[in-house]
């Protein structure tokens, strides 16, 4: 399932046998990757490159061949939705192509690394090096060349239904007689419904027209009556039955799916849960699981038991009365135009309003959560004006599609039964002819009507079969997920000294982009690192490489001379704690938040870790010490406060490596102190890994880890690295300039 | 922050190479040159803020304000993909017109290339799935096909009536009078804008 994306496309016949007629008979392709632009036109042109050179190909026509040798400094520039393509060639920097930034930059963010390696094997008159392939998945369709769906590799136009259906077939496997109910009893029901008219027609023609001619009149006629009230309750009773039966069998289907979902989500591994958004894997969960029950427990049944009765509705009709039969049909064709003419408007019409409502709901949300912006400038009134205008918009289209719909739907529906007329003026030409007689005329009424039933929606089954497609490839698409952090088969459970050991790791959340790059260190059981560097340096990513929630690209970390592959991702993770700048504390209270990790801890286990985290004292001060409720509807703790819970609940089950993140950046200097206490003390045999952007925060650690754009710059101690007046003296001169600025500021 | 004229310590030298920005200067026909790069691209010719002459092999041009006033604030950088944060202004242009002609063309056929923005003269078909707006146009850089996610977002209605259309691959597309478009075309749009 997992396709990466392609770097080798096909070329077109012209454009194949205008590089044939330049290349060498042995060279051997590399990549070949679409163009897109050329000067200030779309062109569908291509760049080949094979080990010896680079072609540029459009309609038939070789632009340029140039080969590496003399090459160098290929790169990406992103423009404004293009990106060009560049490369030195003999020392001056040429524009190589230009192509659309989506499609292709992550192939040409490969193909530049590969031509990088090509060049420089040409330089050094080496062999080529075998081509790159890229670790991305394929984000387009091959068929129709369209996007996937975000976050998914499902194409509107060319997904197939049958094979998703299957899949369905076979994950609700206990539960299709549930799902066969609704079906039978939908035609059970039909069945009641059209013999209803045939008693009706012996109960006119015999009884009600012959004024009691026949022998024992009334009890006839009682019977006669009796059935038609029974087979109404039996009707009536059914239609209960399936009821209740489509609300188990929709609640346990709900059930299944929403728990399979859930259970594979937090199994997948942290790569492919932060490329989809918390507000997407809600969606599935609650939406589309939603949109494929209610489909299958109750549009499904509908449609089937609409179809049934059409069909069946349709043979009696051709039975009683062929011609008869024809008249019902006259007026569909107009009308089921005319249906899906305004429907197509009228989901215009809805879209509309629904994008005007958006925009609304957008103002509203900008300006409140800015008031008191909108308040210290003064500017309320203008807030009210672009409101107000907005509202305005949205209630003139909303009127005019009341007004619209309200006059469209009537007429609609005297278009589609206008047959009836029809039906009727014929019916009754014959009935005064005398070859009809009037139960059979309203036996036949019964069914036209039962006909007319389904059409109004015909129009709309197609798109709710869309949606139910597609909620339920987006389901299946999570279920079939592979995480690629997994367990080896037979993994190690260890007991963790703290000895790490990163060798050669390289490592990009998207593998073009490599955020780590060959990162060696060395840690000894119980010592302590700082890591330091700007901002998006790769400091949060090694720590994460560290916990294992990524699998490295390259190169391989090691605990106590075992590699963490092998280790079990449990006995990994139950063994390192960790504080983060952000704390999330979950709904419950202090003490359920402190024994997350290890909910069997002692009342005595959690003061204790409270009192290393120094965290006790403001426990015990809360009004219901360590019971008090917090999280997001309980008792809010200020970010110290819930800091320090934050490193009880690290120190609750003794982890051997400890992680902080940013730990301490939150918090005012007094509380800092606080909290640096409770890590030096926590920090004590523990090999433990510090992120800190003020650097007097890493003062006590043994080792300190300088990195700039992925690469380790110094590595040594605190003192040493002063001494050696690089890149860490510098910053920590930034640093002490930019606190004795702030203190005089303060004067 | 540390002015980079401030080289009053010692320490601060050295701090240089971290914290350093080169001095952005305006750029005058008096003090700049630009000329075509033996590579096809803009090179460029200075005297820079100490009055020393500085040549760049290549330089990009980059649009302040795009969208409402192309013409001004037009920042000449040096290349770097890798470090867009470091201080790479050379120099701003305040008024690309106080250029001669040979020199406003050349910048403005490299700015053209990096604001690509073909303008749509026919929606030949738009249709909607899930969310998505699948769009095929005539444009006046020829046919394209392309779609857009969050209408409400990405179809943007200026207040020239200008309309711009960003597609999720990152492409920028114009009406610049949308009621000038044919009828039928316009009857797609209509509920968007």
């Amino acid at each position: 399932m997992d396709t990466n994306m392609k770097l080798m496309y096909d070329l077109p016949q012209k454009d194949e046998e205008a590089f044939l007629a330049a290349a060498q008979t042995d060279e051997k392709r590399m990549y070949c990757l679409p163009y897109d632009i050329e000067d200030t036109e779309f062109v569908k042109g291509f760049m080949l490159f094979t080990d010896k050179a680079i072609y540029k190909l459009l309609n038939g026509k070789l632009l340029f061949r140039y080969p590496y040798l003399g090459m160098s400094d290929f790169t990406n520039e992103i423009m404004y939705g293009s990106v060009g393509f560049y490369a030195k060639r003999n020392g001056n920097t040429e524009l190589l192509c230009r192509f659309i930034s989506g499609r292709n930059l992550p192939r040409y963010s490969v193909v530049a690394r590969g031509c990088e390696a090509l060049a420089a094997a040409a330089a050094n008159k080496t062999e080529p090096p075998e081509p790159l392939t890229s670790g991305e998945p394929e984000r387009y369709c091959p068929k129709c060349g369209r996007p996937y769906l975000l976050h998914t590799k499902i194409c509107p136009f060319c997904r197939n239904n049958k094979d998703v259906y299957k899949k369905l077939w076979n994950m609700t496997r206990g539960l299709h007689f549930m799902m066969m109910v609704p079906l039978i009893t939908a035609i059970i029901s039909m069945i009641i419904r059209f013999s209803l008219p045939f008693v009706q027609r012996t109960a006119i023609n015999d009884y009600i027209l012959n004024d009691g001619r026949a022998d024992n009149y009334l009890l006839h006629f009682s019977v006669i009556i009796a059935a038609i009230v029974m087979l109404d309750i039996a009707q009536r009773a059914i239609n209960v039955l399936q009821g209740r039966i489509s609300a188990i069998s929709g609640n346990r289907f709900v059930r299944t799916l929403r728990a399979l979902l859930f259970e594979k989500i937090e199994t997948l591994s942290m790569n492919s849960i932060s490329a989809k958004t918390t507000g997407d894997l809600m969606g599935r969960i609650n939406n589309d699981v939603g949109v494929v029950q209610n489909f299958m427990t109750n549009l499904l049944p509908t449609y089937f038991g609409q179809l049934f009765s059409f069909i069946l509705a349709l043979c009696l009709l051709l039975w009683l009365n062929p011609l008869m039969c024809l008249f019902v049909f006259i007026p569909l064709p107009i009308a089921i135009f005319a249906i899906a003419k305004f429907r197509s408007s009228m989901q215009r019409r809805n879209m509309h309003s629904w994008l005007l409502g958006q925009r609304t709901n957008h103002l509203l949300q900008d300006v409140l959560n800015g008031v008191r912006v909108v308040k210290s400038y003064g500017n309320e009134q203008k807030a009210i004006d672009d409101f107000e205008k907005t509202t305005n918009d949205q209630a003139i289209i909303d009127e005019e599609n009341g007004k619209l719909f309200d006059t469209v739907f009537p007429i609609l529906g005297y278009i589609v039964r206008f047959g009836s007329y029809l039906i009727l003026l014929y019916g009754n030409l014959m009935l005064f002819g005398g070859s009809m007689d009037v139960g059979t005329l309203n036996q036949f009424n019964s069914y036209a009507n039962i006909i007319y039933e389904p059409l109004m929606q015909i129009t709309q089954i197609p798109r709710n079969i869309s949606n139910f497609f597609t909620s339920l490839s987006k389901i299946f698409e999570i279920l079939e997920e592979e995480p690629d952090v997994r367990d080896i088969d037979f993994p190690q459970n260890i007991e963790i000294k703290g000895n790490v050991e990163i060798k050669n790791v390289t490592f990009g959340y998207e593998t073009y982009d490599p955020v780590l790059k060959n990162i060696n260190l060395s840690v000894k059981a119980g010592e302590m690192v700082g890591l330091v560097g700007h901002s998006g340096c790769g400091k949060t990513t090694l720590i994460n490489l560290i916990m294992r929630l990524y699998e490295v690209n390259a190169g391989a970390i090691e605990i106590d001379g075992v590699n963490i592959k092998d280790i079990s991702q449990n006995s990994l993770r139950t063994q390192i704690g960790v504080v983060l700048q952000e704390t999330h504390l979950f709904s419950g209270s202090v003490r359920d938040n402190i024994r997350y990790s290890n909910p069997h801890a002692t009342n005595a286990e959690v003061i204790a870790a409270a009192k290393a985290a120094n965290a006790h004292d403001f426990i015990v001060n809360l009004p219901e010490g360590y019971n008090t409720m917090v999280g997001e509807k309980g008792f809010s703790l200020s970010g110290g406060e819930r800091q320090r819970v934050a490193i009880a609940r690290a120190l609750i089950h003794n982890p051997k490596i400890l992680i902080l993140d940013e730990a301490t950046a939150a918090l005012d200097t007094e509380t800092e102190k606080l909290i640096q206490d409770a890590i030096n003390r926590l920090a004590v045999g523990r090999t433990t890994f510090a992120i800190a952007h003020r650097l007097s925060t890493l003062r006590n650690a043994d080792k300190i880890l300088v990195l700039d754009h992925g690469n380790v710059v110094e590595f040594g101690t605190h003192k040493q690295l002063l001494d050696k007046r690089g890149y860490y003296f510098k910053l920590v001169m930034a640093q002490k300039r930019a606190a004795e600025d702030g203190r005089s500021l303060d004067d | 922050m540390i002015m980079p004229n401030d080289k009053t310590s010692v320490q601060l030298n050295e701090e240089e190479d971290i914290f350093y920005k080169r001095e952005s200067i305006p750029l005058t026909p008096e003090n700049a040159v630009f000329t075509r790069s033996a590579g096809g691209l803009i090179s460029l010719e200075i005297i820079n803020a100490n009055g020393e002459k500085e040549f760049f092999e290549r330089v990009a041009a980059v649009r302040s304000f795009p969208i409402t006033d192309p013409d001004y604030y037009i920042s000449i950088r040096e290349p770097d993909s890798k470090n867009k944060e470091k201080g790479s202004e050379i120099g701003l242009i305040e008024n690309i017109n106080i250029f001669d002609g040979k020199t406003v063309e050349l910048l403005t056929s490299e700015l053209d290339k990096r604001y690509f923005t073909p303008k749509i003269t026919k929606i030949t078909s738009l249709k909607e799935k899930l969310g998505h707006i699948y769009w095929d146009v005539n444009t006046d850089a020829g046919k394209f096909s392309f779609v857009v996610r969050n209408a409400g977002s990405n179809i943007r209605t200026l207040e020239d009536n200008r309309v711009l259309i960003f597609d999720i691959d990152g492409n920028c597309f114009e009406i610049p009078e949308p009621d000038k478009l044919d009828k039928s075309s316009y009857k797609k749009i209509e509920i968007y804008l």
